[in-house]
């Protein structure tokens, strides 16, 4: 192998650019640490740029993956049907189960005048791309910002939550899986209600840190996602937990991103939270003890209207200020219309969305 | 053709054959980081992109600059998707300790040559470790980085044949100067 190396053993004279290049990669980290947006916005465009390329390499590799990976169930095929039929029977009784509750808990609604769910809308993403890498474990989907999409939302597949997007390009998005070493993501513990960080650290089991102290976690316990932080929606189902075997615990998960080939993106977004209308015992002047002012009349607020103190002519004898203090009020007691607080009506999501 | 290139003052085949390290590095980084497994993500990818940069740094290193290394380490990070800069100072790093320690790699043979490979690997993953760490303030699990230095040795035996079968049928021949 070595015999046709011929060996240039003088130094390449490179010292000095040697020494500028290494300058330039420290420059590069600190840089991409401080601000990423620009190598970020590379990659999006690269994986933009070979989303053909890609779709079209990756169905044949991913289907020979697929042909290994379920070789070895050819001679299992007998015993796995078996099984999966009394486990058919199983589900299929949690199904009735399930629905019956369902309709129960809907009545329950209705009669306490709950708040209902925020409705969750997806998109259906095809895996055009994944890797493993020493610092980075990532899928490639092939729908983007063109499609509705948006860092943050979750990725789930059939069986549950695989990560969350972490770029979006205009027609590609990367997804941070949970194994990742910078995904951290709050989760529940069933039962209890236990609140817990999962934390990937690139393993195949990310880790739990439960936060409450007093919490005791068993393995065999399931997780889902809490919803806290409003980015992914709570219950979405996430594993189950295990011993490490040194006292921890870990995550097995549910999904399995090695083998997923079509994900729902999920778009959460919480209704924004109304606040309570105005009474009169809320204004500062009854807070003060004093006697309420009337909230302003809406029509009053337009630019158009004329200031009405600095339209008003000079007091004649100015040693009357209980006058000045006491005319509100009487305005107050004879106008019971602009008593009429501002307008109540909720915010539209449009208004909503812009104000974001 | 040869009065054209002495009028010019440079020869197209020999920038072709200047070119041929830095191009076969890019191409080893876009191989190294397309998002495709055989082996559904179980293994990691090799790191392709170190391998034309400790060979041709030993066998010709005028055609391997420090600028031509740097540049491969930005497309691979760029292609990587990791913390910026990661890979660039690892290769960097890893070619600094090349030139340092030139003679006792360019020493190397047969087998010895991969475990010269596995020192610049070695170097390259444990750099890389430690910015990360750098980068996230935890340190991240051994075993990945492990994983990968294991994997990219490996593939350097077959690698490093067509390395060389590049440089002695391509690179040669196109350097009048070779």
């Amino acid at each position: 192998m070595a015999n046709g190396w011929k060996i240039a053993r003088g130094r390449g004279n490179a010292q000095l650019p040697l020494a500028i290049v290494a300058i330039l990669a420290i420059v590069l980290v600190l840089a991409g640490r401080a601000q990423s947006t620009l190598f970020d916005r590379a990659r999006t465009s690269f994986s933009d740029w070979t989303k053909p390329a890609l779709t079209w390499i990756s169905a044949p590799l991913d289907g020979a993956a697929n042909w290994f990976h379920n070789f070895g169930h050819i001679f299992v095929v007998y015993q796995d049907n078996l099984k999966l039929k009394q486990e058919n029977a199983r589900l299929r009784q949690w199904q009735n189960a399930a629905l019956v509750l369902n309709e129960r808990l809907k009545r329950y609604q209705l009669l306490l005048n709950a708040v209902p769910d925020p409705s969750l809308s997806s998109v259906t993403a095809r895996v055009i791309g994944r890797a493993s890498r020493p610092f980075l474990d990532t899928m490639i989907l092939d729908a983007g910002k063109s499609n509705g999409i948006k860092p943050g939302e979750a990725v789930v597949d059939d069986r549950g939550m695989i990560g969350r997007i972490f770029l979006a390009g205009n027609r590609t998005s990367w997804v941070l899986l949970l194994t990742d070493l910078n995904s951290r993501i709050p989760v529940m513990i069933q039962p209890g209600h236990i609140q817990a960080i999962m934390a990937g650290d690139n393993t195949s089991t990310p880790t739990l840190d439960t936060l409450a102290q007093r919490a005791a976690p068993k393995p065999g316990d399931q997780i889902v996602t809490s919803g806290d932080g409003g980015l992914i929606p709570p219950g979405l189902p996430v594993g189950v937990v295990i011993s490490d075997g040194s006292g921890g615990l870990r995550v097995a998960l549910l999904a399995d991103s090695a083998s997923s080939e079509d994900v729902r993106v999920v778009d959460f977004k919480i209704p924004p939270e109304q606040p309570p209308a105005p009474s009169p015992d809320d204004l500062p002047a009854s807070a003060a003890g004093l006697k309420p002012e009337a909230p302003p009349a809406p029509q009053t607020l337009t630019p158009l209207a004329p200031p009405p103190v600095l339209a008003a002519p000079p007091l004649p004898n100015a040693t009357k200020p209980s006058a000045l203090a006491t005319k509100p009020a009487n305005a107050l007691a004879t106008k019971p219309a602009t008593q009429t607080p501002p307008n109540q009506t909720p915010p539209s999501d449009d208004d909503d969305t812009a104000n974001q | 053709m040869n009065a054209l290139n002495d009028r010019l003052g440079w020869s197209l085949p020999s920038t072709l054959a200047a070119a041929i390290p830095f191009i076969c590095a890019i191409i080893g980084a876009i191989i190294g980081n397309m998002p495709v497994s055989l082996v559904g993500g179980v293994l990691p990818s090799p790191l392709f992109a170190l391998m034309p940069i400790y060979f041709w740094s030993l066998v010709r290193p005028d055609l391997m600059p420090p600028w031509a290394v740097f540049t491969i380490g930005v497309v691979q990070d760029l292609l990587g998707g990791g913390a910026p800069g990661v890979w660039t100072v690892a290769f960097v790093a890893t070619y600094a300790l090349i030139d340092r320690e030139r003679d006792s790699f360019a020493g190397l043979a047969g087998f010895g040559a991969v475990l010269g490979f596995a020192g610049a690997m070695l170097t390259a993953g444990l750099v890389a470790y430690l910015i990360v760490a750098f980068y996230y303030f935890r340190f991240p699990p051994l075993s990945p980085i492990v994983i990968e230095i294991v994997v990219s040795v490996v593939f350097y035996i077959p690698a490093a044949y067509i390395l060389n079968f590049i440089h002695q049928k391509l690179v040669g021949p196109l350097r009048s100067d070779f």
